[in-house]
């Protein structure tokens, strides 16, 4: 009420301020002005208040500008344009398949334009009243849509998305009515339509991308209009934040490369292309959606994975990398990872297959081959040959302590007398002379006589240790043998100290000449000489023998006589 | 005989040394207690100690004897009479030798001696071994027969005897020259000459060759025994 009567009293000032905004020139609106924001907000009123009557569902009576943001007030021109636009477009359809009621129409309309509006008991009847004067409306707005830069390119976006929709939305819909025919009876009455709710969501979504494709396009290329025309979203873009936040959040990165990419697919953009997979926040909807969204969605899968970046691919394939590696960590590891595994533990054959490494602390057995065979052979010839085999000697035992002296024990008479024997006893006792005892000593030093005399030649021999010749202190005969042997093989002098004397030598009076040396007389001399010795002894002999004999035969006459 | 009193009684000889003696201590005797003193004697001669009486020894002579002893009795004689100066004769009738002290005989037991001397001849020691007799002291003479040892008859009594002789006298010879010993062997009597350590020890090892032990096992023990001797030195 309140409301109409705002809008008869706004009436004046609303189209003031439209025919104001027409007539400014586009560049204008690049530099924000208040005056114009506020023309705008007038305007956006006044379209509103007139639009009203003809709104299906539009919970403001009014449009709420003060202290609102622009998004907010495009919220709300957006709620009560949606289902406008729908009804519209519905009834265009009707009229094109019944083109006589336009006639209809147009006769009825003088009679009950003045009429309030009718609360619609048949979707039908509303459907066309509802054409039918936001026809006109819609007329309207759209031929003052167009001085808008924004609102044409909007509206020639929407109306393609929206009959492309709308298309899609047929079968949907008549699907959905099939459906929920049944379901009407509770749920449904004269306020809350399911199919419009549905059919309304939709559209919501569309247009909600098809904002998103804009403004991609408007930060992409065109500089001009920015500030202005972000205003102008904002407030469109306010009326869809209540109900679609969750969506713009859970898909604007995609889409966004979606609509950068593919430019040329604008126009082709579907449902699937955005909400191809059943992702967060859509449960509801696509629950609601049934069958129908399912095959969507796999067709929407498809697209949407050809249409990502490079970036995008990279991330999904690290993704999918991830999940694998975390998944594999998480299944119990492999029989090679785990610790001793016995043949129990692992697959049959398993370790045939493995490449295993492990030290083998046993010398490898020889590879006997030809060479090897005929080398050991030649080695035991060579060996019988010389005659050297490796036998084993026994080690010499050495004697743990010197061998005791054998005591051997004198079986033979004693030669010294008893008081002899303790005669020595006692000197021995008392230290008085020191003399061997024992029987054995004498064997002993003669032993260790022989032994020094091969100690020496061997000394001799070899230079190494000199020892000089034992002096033996014997009662014994001399030897005409020098008494010291020098160091050196050959003596180079020779004591002649210990040699006996010539006259011990040879003892002898007068000249002794050798037999070369004698004269013939001299010679002579001494033949002469022996004669004679030998018949001096010669006849001594005779005489001898002859006085025995005679001696003897007188001896034996005397018996005889 | 000395008859020195402190009194002082008949005069003699040695008196006067102990007269000086008193005479020296009875003034100091009126000071201390009188103390006896200790006499000096000399020793006595062989002679004094029988009272001036000569003291005789008889050794019988056994039959088997008689000729060594004739053989001999120059090398007995000897040294008898004029080293150990004890007078000697030999009873052809009683067939004993008798010994008796001279005056100048030196000491009281040259007599012994002497007589021991002759009877280790009697017994059938050498003369050269039982002279020992005469020049040293601690030397013995032991006797024993085979039957204090062990009873033996006929063939195992020879084969005893044949044991403790040896071959030759060989183990005889062993037994002796190892322990300084002389050894007869009379039939069934064995006579052992030498010290007493050496005795004992030879006894034993002519014991066990009575006993049956073979000679090589008295040999080792011998040898042990000797070894043990040597090298007490």
């Amino acid at each position: 009420m309140a409301s109409t009567d705002d809008g008869g009293g706004a009436k004046p000032v609303g189209f003031d301020s439209l025919r104001r905004l027409k007539s400014t020139e586009p560049p204008l609106f690049l530099s924000p002005s208040p005056d114009l924001s506020q023309a705008a907000r007038l305007a956006s009123q006044y379209l509103f208040s007139s639009l009203k009557p003809f709104a299906p569902k539009s919970p403001f009576s009014q449009l709420l500008t003060e202290g609102f943001d622009a998004e907010q007030i495009w919220q709300q021109i957006d709620l009560q344009s949606q289902p406008l636009l729908l009804s519209l477009r519905r009834h265009v359809r009707h009229f094109e398949k019944n083109p006589e009621e336009i006639q209809k129409q147009f006769d009825l309309d003088r009679d009950r334009f003045g009429d309030s509006r009718k609360e619609e008991t048949e979707d039908g009847d509303g459907d066309d009243k509802l054409v039918s004067r936001e026809g006109n409306k819609s007329d309207g707005l759209e031929s003052e849509g167009e001085s808008f830069d924004e609102d044409e390119e909007d509206e020639v976006e929407e109306e393609e998305e929206e009959e492309e929709e709308e298309e899609e939305d047929g079968p949907d819909d008549g699907e959905m009515d099939n459906e929920e025919k049944g379901n009407a009876d509770g749920v449904e009455d004269k306020f809350l339509k399911i199919k419009e709710l549905e059919e309304y969501l939709v559209d919501d979504e569309e247009k909600e991308y098809g904002l998103k494709k804009e403004k991609k396009k408007r930060k992409r290329g065109e500089i001009t209009d920015k500030d202005e025309d972000e205003d102008e979203e904002g407030d469109k873009e306010d009326e869809e934040d209540d109900e679609e936040e969750d969506n713009e959040l859970g898909l604007m990165g995609l889409d966004d490369d979606d609509e950068e990419e593919d430019g040329s697919k604008m126009g082709t953009a579907r449902y699937e292309d955005f909400f191809g997979a059943k992702r967060t926040g859509q449960g509801k909807k696509s629950q609601v959606f049934g069958g129908s969204d399912d095959l969507d969605m796999d067709d929407g899968n498809n697209n949407q994975k050809n249409n990502l970046s490079t970036h995008e691919k990279e991330l999904e394939k690290l993704r999918s990398e991830i999940e694998t590696m975390e998944n594999a960590n998480l299944e119990p590891k492999t029989w090679r990872m785990q610790g001793e595994v016995t043949a129990a533990k692992r697959p049959k054959n398993s370790a045939l297959e493995v490449d295993l490494d492990f030290e083998h602390n046993v010398r490898p057995a020889p590879v006997i081959t030809e060479e090897v065979t005929v080398s050991l052979e030649e080695l035991i010839q060579k060996r019988i040959l010389e005659g050297r085999f490796d036998d084993v000697q026994k080690p010499p035992t050495l004697p743990s302590r010197p061998p005791r002296e054998k005591i051997e024990l004198d079986e033979n008479k004693s030669k010294k007398g008893l008081a002899a024997l303790y005669e020595d006893e006692y000197v021995q006792k008392t230290g008085f002379i020191s003399t061997a005892l024992s029987f054995s000593d004498e064997q002993k030093k003669e032993a260790s006589m022989l032994f020094k005399k091969l100690c020496l030649k061997l000394d001799a021999l070899s230079h190494f240790h000199f020892t000089p010749k034992p002096v033996i202190e014997d009662m014994s005969i001399q030897a005409n043998v020098p008494a010291l042997a020098m160091e050196e093989i050959a003596p180079l002098a020779v004591s002649d100290a210990a040699m006996l004397a010539p006259e011990e030598l040879f003892a002898g009076k007068g000249d002794i000449k050798e037999e070369t040396e004698l004269t013939k007389a001299e010679r002579k001399r001494r033949r002469a000489n022996k004669k004679r010795k030998f018949k001096a002894e010669a006849t001594k002999r005779v005489t001898r023998k002859v006085q025995q004999n005679s001696v003897m035969n007188s001896a034996g006459g005397n018996d005889e006589s | 005989m000395s008859s020195a009193t402190v009194n002082g009684g008949e005069a003699a000889t040695g008196m006067d040394i102990e007269a000086a003696a008193v005479q020296a201590s009875t003034p100091a005797a009126t000071n201390t207690v009188p103390f006896a003193q200790k006499p000096n004697f000399k020793p006595l001669k062989a002679h004094e100690i029988s009272d001036g009486q000569t003291q005789f020894r008889k050794v019988p002579v056994p039959p088997h004897r008689y000729t060594p002893l004739k053989k001999a009795w120059m090398e007995i004689y000897t040294p008898i009479y004029e080293h150990m100066k004890i007078d000697i004769r030999m009873n052809l009738k009683a067939r004993r030798v008798e010994l008796k002290t001279r005056q100048d005989t030196p000491d009281v037991s040259n007599l012994q001696k002497c007589a021991d001397f002759v009877h280790a001849f009697m017994l059938g020691f050498d003369v050269i071994d039982a002279v020992a007799l005469l020049r040293l002291d601690e030397l013995y003479a032991e006797s024993f027969e085979i039957k204090d040892v062990k009873t033996l008859r006929g063939e195992h009594l020879s084969r005893a005897i044949g044991r403790l002789s040896g071959k030759g006298g060989k183990t005889k010879f062993a037994i002796e020259n190892a322990t300084k010993t002389r050894i007869v062997i009379a039939d069934t009597k064995i006579h052992i000459l030498g010290s007493f350590s050496n005795i004992k020890v030879a006894r034993d090892s002519l014991c066990s060759l009575i006993l049956g032990s073979p000679a090589g096992k008295v040999y080792s023990k011998l040898r042990a025994v000797t070894a043990r001797m040597a090298e007490r030195f």
